[in-house]
């Protein structure tokens, strides 16, 4: 091992570089997106490491308990177990649960046995981030990714940020929104909350929740009605415009749905249209709804009557939130895609994969995705690197029925869902493997080994290589291998390899050939549609879950800069949870006196869900109406709502009526 | 001479500089080190949410400190050609003197040891970590002439921008 590592940091999708040396973390200074810098939880990264909480051996329970077990009595038992599934029950009764935490390569392993085995019920944590974007962008724009490099906000002249506190989830995204603001640069945020990224704002739009919608097509027709839209760029670049009828969203009318002043909105459509190169930034506060992907086409509408993409400092930027969630989606680890964004409804795009993979039929139609799991009856899951039962509200109330398959969890730590397990499997953190992660900017950077993996835990790829042999596969298990074969299945990812994905800052894909420089900005001269024109579609507001006399309050849900998602790794660094140790309610004063709550105070807060206790904190920053709760701790997800965006399958996770009250 | 120079109008409250400095303070700050081990930060991130802003608050290492002063031990020591105020913890008896005195409020307590513990502006590294670990670029190592020629440019742009526009 050389004295320091090069590594990417395991938490959000950003892709910070760093080192690891024999004293800890080093400071790369050179790394592009992060210039060394790193948010707490980088800070606190390798806390997950050597942690005493790690899975050392293979565990298979015996009634209420756990034995330990030789790995290959563990992996003999798992496909023993898949098989007499497929036997008695068919593909149908199986499903797989791939990990936004996991390398591209072992994604893509993981979904190709699924897929040989003959199912589509594939999905990943995309489902409850990104999935309206993958529709939306996909059938607007061709890519379902971002179209430009984060650095890229230095250079915007104007940043939209809508639904999305990256302040706090996507700290090192701030030092590019702040270059940018540093050269004159406007910065509009969209967010019924008052969080630190509404603190960069030049302009707040606090808006009532799930009014989105609203407030982008009150824009679109200030533009149009003072012809600010690019109009060469919507004859040359789009299809759609004709269609594209705003004329209801007058700014009066958006002001009445939405509460902001008429004026806002004119003075932010104004600042977007009217500069040389405007970005978008959204993250969940646009996804996570019933409407989300209606919410993701109203804001490309908008950057496309503007023809405000395809240049430097312009574009469409869904921030992403696991390190690898890109790349598990690139990879196929869905249930509507197989790799390279071929659709499962279209036997000839997965053609070349048959060939590919030497099958014989490959399974076509949309699978399982984690909301259906539950009731689908499965006989067997295996659950790849995912802490379900606290990120998914329907598993998480549901987790009973999964009990009844035998159930697979391959882990780094004993995680809720891992206790649901029959069998769990030990696996290598991130800086105890090798392969490529790619980052929300579509950065594919390659990890090196820092160090081994606890006890007896093994890399994923190494697990999955074993399971695939005792299915009757000949799978690679070294990340160099599987990459080749990526190169063949996803055609952005065709000139990556160690070497270019392994120098300072990786490579940007599409990268179609070895000595390809990879492709930072999209959509530059044609978009990735097959007549390469970009498709406006109109869309509506229809209003979201409301206020009733017994639920007279809307809960919004959201992360908090020291915790990372279902708090698996978070919850054991103890500098992380010192500063934010328990599951907390922000309530605006006024509800708080309304309802008879104080600061400090134990509470309970009910939906038509279900109900979660938590400590009140009273404060002005809360708009009046409105409870806020991070989704950290498994509590929010009991009370959270199972309606779905029908599109993508998006559960609402970020709005939903209910009531507080004192808990005694 | 270089200083800690806060920017708290680019601050975010993200307490990135807190994690850092505890790491870079803690006694084995190593991957295997141990857990029972509470490493602790010596400079604090203040939220003022009533005006939208979290500021850094660290020692200032003030020119004629007076935490050196007031130290009956001479535990608190300024050095002559940096200016940074350090601390002996041998000879430190934890009367809290310093702390009554401190402006800013940044001398802090020791849990196990019982004395005072105070940036020491990480003498190991070319930068402190706090500095390297901001994401925002809220904390910069630098001459306060830079800072401060920076400032006036900043300002002098803003200036002549309402001057153009005016035109």
């Amino acid at each position: 091992m050389s004295a320091r590592t090069p590594t990417v940091c395991p938490y959000c999708a950003v892709g910070c570089g760093f080192y690891i040396t024999r004293s800890g973390i080093e400071y790369m200074q050179d790394h592009p997106v992060n210039e060394g810098s790193l948010c707490p939880k980088g800070n606190a990264a390798l806390d997950v490491l050597n942690h005493v909480d790690r899975l050392r051996y293979p565990m298979m329970r015996i009634g209420d308990g756990w034995i330990r077990v030789s790995w290959e009595e563990a992996l003999d038992r798992l496909a023993e177990e898949m098989k007499r599934a497929l036997r008695e029950m068919g593909p149908k009764s199986i499903a797989f649960l791939g990990s936004a935490k996991c390398t591209n390569e072992e994604n893509y392993l993981f979904q190709k046995i699924a897929r040989l085995v003959g199912t589509n019920s594939i999905d990943n944590s995309a489902r409850r981030c990104h999935s309206p974007t993958i529709v939306a962008l996909r059938r607007m724009l061709g890519t379902p990714a971002m179209t430009n490099p984060i650095t890229d906000l230095a250079l915007s002249d104007c940043i939209l940020l809508i639904g999305s506190n990256l302040a706090e989830n996507h700290p090192v995204v701030a030092r590019w929104i702040l270059r940018a603001r540093d050269r004159g640069a406007a910065v509009i945020v969209a967010d019924p909350r008052v969080t630190p990224t509404a603190w960069l704002a030049d302009l707040h739009l606090q808006l009532n929740p799930g009014t989105d919608i609203a407030l982008i097509n009150g824009m679109i027709n200030v533009i149009l009605r003072e012809g600010l839209e690019n109009r060469s760029f919507i004859k040359e670049r789009t299809g759609g415009f004709e269609e594209l009828d705003v004329s209801d969203y007058t700014p009066d009318r958006v002001s009445s749905i939405t509460g902001l002043s008429a004026g806002d909105i004119v003075r932010a459509a104004r600042l977007y249209a009217k500069s040389s190169a405007s970005t978008i930034v959204y993250c969940m506060g646009i996804t996570q709804h019933t409407c989300g992907t209606d919410n993701v086409t109203a804001c490309a509408n908008l950057a496309l009557i503007c023809g405000q993409i395809g240049r430097p400092g312009a574009g469409i930027l869904p921030l992403r939130g696991q390190n690898n969630v890109q790349g598990a989606c690139d990879m196929g680890a869905l249930a509507d895609f197989y790799p390279g964004w071929r659709s499962v409804d279209d036997s000839r795009e997965i053609d070349e994969l048959r060939r590919l993979w030497n099958a014989g039929a490959l399974p076509v139609g949309r699978g399982l995705t984690a909301d259906m799991m539950p009731d689908a009856d499965l006989r067997f899951l295996y659950v790849m690197g995912e802490d379900i039962v606290n990120s998914d509200p329907t598993v998480s109330r549901r987790r009973g029925k999964l009990k009844r398959c035998f159930m697979v969890v391959q882990e780094i730590f004993m995680t809720d869902t891992a206790k649901l397990a029959d069998l769990v499997l030990p696996a290598a953190a991130w800086a105890e493997k090798e392969g490529t992660f790619t980052s929300t900017e579509r950065r594919v950077q390659w990890v090196s080994r820092a160090g081994e993996p606890p006890g007896e835990a093994r890399p994923d790829i190494w697990i999955l290589a074993e399971v695939a042999a005792r299915l009757g596969f000949d799978f690679p298990s070294e990340p160099e291998e599987v990459l080749a074969e990526i190169n063949q299945a996803v055609p952005a990812y065709r000139g990556i390899s160690r070497r270019n994905a392994g120098a300072r800052g990786g490579i940007i894909w599409p990268c179609p050939h070895p000595d390809h420089p990879g492709t930072p900005v999209l959509h530059a001269e044609r978009f990735s549609t097959p007549d390469g024109r970009a498709r406006i579609s109109p869309v509506h507001h229809t209003p979201l879950e409301r206020t009733s006399p017994e639920h007279p309050l809307i809960l919004l849900t959201g992360r908090v800069v020291l915790h990372y998602n279902s708090g698996s790794m978070t919850m054991r660094s103890e500098g992380l949870v010192k500063r934010e140790p328990e599951m907390h309610v922000d309530v605006n004063p006024d509800d708080a006196a309304r309802f008879g709550v104080a600061d400090g105070d134990t509470v309970v807060v009910e939906t038509g869900w279900g109900r979660a206790r938590a400590r009140a904190r009273v404060t002005p920053r809360q708009k009046r109406g409105t409870l806020f709760m991070p989704f950290h701790f498994p509590e929010t997800n009991l009370i959270a709502s199972e309606l779905l965006d029908r599109n993508a399958m998006m559960p609402e996770l970020k709005i939903a009526a209910c009531r507080i009250g004192r808990a005694d | 001479m270089k200083e800690i120079l806060v920017r708290p109008e680019r601050c975010m409250g993200c307490r990135s500089c807190e994690i850092a400095c505890a790491v870079e303070h803690s006694v084995s700050r190593d991957l295997f080190r141990a857990l029972s081990e509470m490493p602790q930060k010596r400079l604090y991130v203040e939220h003022v949410p009533e005006y939208s802003l979290a500021v850094p608050i660290l020692c200032r290492h003030c020119e004629d400190a007076p935490c050196v002063a007031v130290c009956p031990t001479g535990a608190l020591t300024q050095d002559a050609l940096t200016g940074v105020v350090r601390h002996n913890r041998d000879v430190c008896i934890g009367c809290w003197t310093c702390a009554s005195v401190c402006t800013y409020g940044v001398i802090g307590r020791d849990r196990r040891a019982r004395v005072a513990i105070k940036c020491d502006r990480c003498p190991e590294l070319d930068v402190p970590a706090c500095v390297s670990a901001c994401p925002t670029r809220a904390l910069i190592y630098g001459v306060v002439e830079d800072l401060s020629e920076a400032r006036r440019a900043a300002s002098a742009l803003k200036l002549a921008r309402g001057v153009a526009a005016s035109r």
